[in-house]
């Protein structure tokens, strides 16, 4: 469709031959009130727990006792986790009555499982956004982008020290513009639609649950 | 090739349902369900986002912000669309353009059989319901699944989104649940919501699992660095675009931004204008398709850009704001018309007063010109638009472009349809009057002597309001009068 592709731009061209960028108003963004660590921390909290997510406070090393006690009020027995990361040996400290399975195979060949026998997994996240609430999620091959989509229960690990104000500030500080990865989502709650008489729902089709571990030492 | 010599298979299916516009408001506000749904949800958004930009500062801030980024973005169209071609090619996604819908179906489908894909699951897509995507699939035997809980509903009942946002907010949970009923085998009959989500969730995992083809909408599409953002709420989103092997996305040519940066002001006022959300619960960036090591994602990526009526708008300087929308339907939950006789009444894919200015370009002025005219011209709409597109300023343009004289310079398709002889006639002479005091003075003076002949009846005016009863004397005559009276003490 090269004739498509011609047509659309010569058209357009042709109305901005002489556009002088030179002239182009300034831009001005809001200035937000600067605000400490721990009222942005508060406001992440806050933002993320009215988004109906659970939000538990702890060390890096109680997060395997962690992950065994939640999935035990959920009577779920397995985890699945991602090979190699971050938090990879934190997790495996939890208990023996949990079955942990590493995301070490193709999704392709094992989309069945995931979709029907995984009723749990745990991500890391690159970073988090204290304006919004929202969790960096940098999907890898240690932790594939279905990790923290398909199953319904998602843990993700959180370090209060990746806080970040808002979304501007963290793309120019971590210089996304030069290097995305294949894909990158904020997450901000479990999933949910309001789709049916403007009634909130949760578990939709993403996680019905969001259960973040925040690291804050 | 001028904008009128255009193929008519390209009309598009919402040409004609725009064009029964007038019936299709009879009918819809006979409808007092639909009407009460309609109030209930829009006094439910507008509220939601009264308390997202609770600080007018702000507000005024970001959305003078947002409407200079877009004004950018447009003066640099054209070369940030070769920069996003050249950016996804890099980064292994395919481009492809289509000047009319016909022309975006035929890339789809033709991408799809080229992987003897059957299966589709559709994300929400304002632009491939623009093309009637589903309806050219079904046709070639690809089964095309909308799962997005609101389109699904929508796509059960056969019907067409009546929100660009919302696409189900028609109907009641009432009316789902019977629906539900009707469709999905084994339905548990229920009311409660959560239950209803439930057993949708159910029968959508199970597509998402064994599709072959996700197909998605894009909300930016960033130049710089070659990605595809999806703002959405459910997740199904980003199971269309994760867990099928072939991902396509389709978007209209305005969605492209510069730079990654123009991305969180423009995010930040979508959600909370349309949802009154801080963000979605999802912000989806796509920037490649599944690279070597990994272990999911779609092997293929693709975007199809569509123009349909785009250019034309681009055509005219002040037409060109409308390509500065963001859907996000803020326009629709704030318009008293849209409130009252509701989405399905336009007729056309987007509705309020959005749709009111985007499709005439779509669809022609023929089949819409009686859409800008269906305004009060409140200003509502305008006023809470986070890109501060001038919609009633834009609603009286395009009254104007459906009255003009044949061989007035061709700005847009359609234009001088709502031309009618006896009308342009009576303003000829109304212009003239008014251009000359002496016939003004004596065609006053008769009209207010000869007042008694105005009849009761006025046609369309009168089905709803009484006659205009004209005054005894002219204004001029009584301020003189006054004058002299004065004069007299």
């Amino acid at each position: 469709m090269t004739s498509a592709r011609n047509n659309i731009l010569s058209k357009l061209k042709s109305q901005v031959k002489d556009a002088d960028y030179s002239k182009l108003p300034a831009e001005q963004g809001f200035n937000y009130p600067q605000q400490s660590f721990s009222e942005q921390l508060e406001q992440f909290i806050t933002h993320l727990e009215n988004n109906h997510a659970q939000i538990i406070k702890l060390t890096r090393a109680e997060i395997g006792k962690v992950i065994t006690q939640e999935l035990a009020a959920r009577n779920i027995t397995s985890l699945l986790y991602g090979d190699n990361s971050q938090y990879t040996q934190d997790i495996e400290q939890s208990d023996s009555s949990i079955t942990l399975n590493k995301y070490s195979f193709d999704f392709a060949q094992h989309k069945e499982r995931l979709f029907n026998d995984t009723p749990a997994g745990v991500t890391g996240s690159r970073c988090a956004i204290a304006q919004t609430g929202s969790i960096v999620l940098w999907p890898t091959p240690d932790e594939p982008r279905t990790l923290s989509l398909v199953p319904p229960v998602h843990f993700v690990i959180v370090d209060a020290k990746t806080l970040y104000p808002s979304f501007g500030d963290l793309i120019e500080q971590q210089q996304w513009a030069d290097k995305l990865p294949t894909n990158a989502v904020l997450v901000s709650g479990p999933s949910k639609t309001a789709d049916i008489q403007q009634t909130l729902a949760y578990g939709a089709h993403g996680p019905k649950e969001l259960i973040v571990l925040l690291l804050n030492s | 090739m001028s904008v009128d010599q255009v193929n008519p298979n390209d009309e598009s299916k919402y040409a004609a349902s725009a064009r029964a516009f007038r019936d299709n408001v009879s009918r819809d506000l006979a409808n007092d369900e639909l009407r009460s749904n309609f109030r209930g949800a829009m006094d439910y958004l507008v509220d939601k986002r009264k308390t997202a930009l609770s600080d007018s500062d702000e507000l005024e801030t970001l959305r003078e912000q947002c409407k200079l980024i877009k004004q950018r973005c447009l003066v640099k169209l054209p070369h940030l669309l070769e920069a996003l071609e050249e950016k996804l090619t890099a980064n292994g996604i395919k481009v492809h353009w289509a000047e009319t819908i016909t022309e975006a179906n035929e890339i789809i489908a033709e991408i799809i059989e080229s992987k003897n894909g059957k299966t589709v699951v559709k994300g929400k897509s304002m632009v491939s319901e623009e093309t009637a995507l589903n309806d050219h699939l079904e046709s070639r035997d690809i089964e095309c699944l909308e799962s997005d809980m609101g389109e699904y509903i929508v796509q059960l009942a056969k019907e067409h989104p009546s929100h660009i946002i919302m696409p189900a907010i028609h109907q009641n949970k009432k009316q789902v649940a019977d629906l539900f009923a009707k469709n999905i085998e084994g339905f548990e009959h229920t009311t409660d919501v959560d239950a209803l989500i439930q057993q949708g969730r159910n029968v959508l995992r199970d597509k998402f699992c064994n599709a072959d083809v996700g197909v998605s909408g894009v909300n930016f599409a960033v130049a710089e660095t070659g990605t595809l953002c999806l703002v959405e709420n459910e997740g199904n989103g980003r199971m269309c675009t994760t867990v099928p092997d072939l991902h396509i996305a389709i978007t209209g040519i305005e969605k492209v931004v510069e730079h990654l940066s123009d991305v969180p002001p423009l995010l930040s006022l979508l959600t909370r204008s349309a949802t009154g959300q801080a963000i979605s619960t999802y912000f989806n960036m796509i920037s490649h398709p599944r690279q070597q090591d990994e272990k999911d994602g779609p092997g293929e990526v693709h975007l199809v850009l569509l123009d349909n009526g785009r250019s034309q708008m681009y055509s005219d300087d002040e037409l060109r704001q409308t390509l500065q929308c963001i859907r996000c339907g803020a326009c629709m939950n704030h318009c008293p018309v849209y409130t009252r006789i509701g989405g399905h009444a336009y007729g056309t894919v987007y509705p309020g007063p959005i749709g009111k200015i985007v499709s005439p370009h779509m669809l022609g002025l023929e089949a819409t010109t009686n859409l800008p005219t269906a305004s009060s011209l409140c200003g509502a709409c305008g006023e809470v638009c986070p890109v501060k597109i001038p919609i009633p300023k834009l609603l009286l343009r395009l009254r104007q472009e459906s009255v003009k004289p044949k061989g007035a310079p061709q700005v847009m398709k359609g234009q001088g349809s709502g031309r009618k002889t006896s009308e342009a006639f009576i303003w000829s002479v109304w212009s003239m009057i008014h251009k000359q005091p002496l016939f003004y003075r004596t065609s006053m003076w008769f009209a207010t002597r000869l007042r008694f002949l105005m009849p009761k009846k006025l046609g369309a005016w009168t089905v709803a309001r009484s006659a205009p009863k004209l005054a005894p004397k002219t204004l001029h005559e009584r301020i003189k009068e006054r004058e002299q009276a004065a004069k007299g003490k």
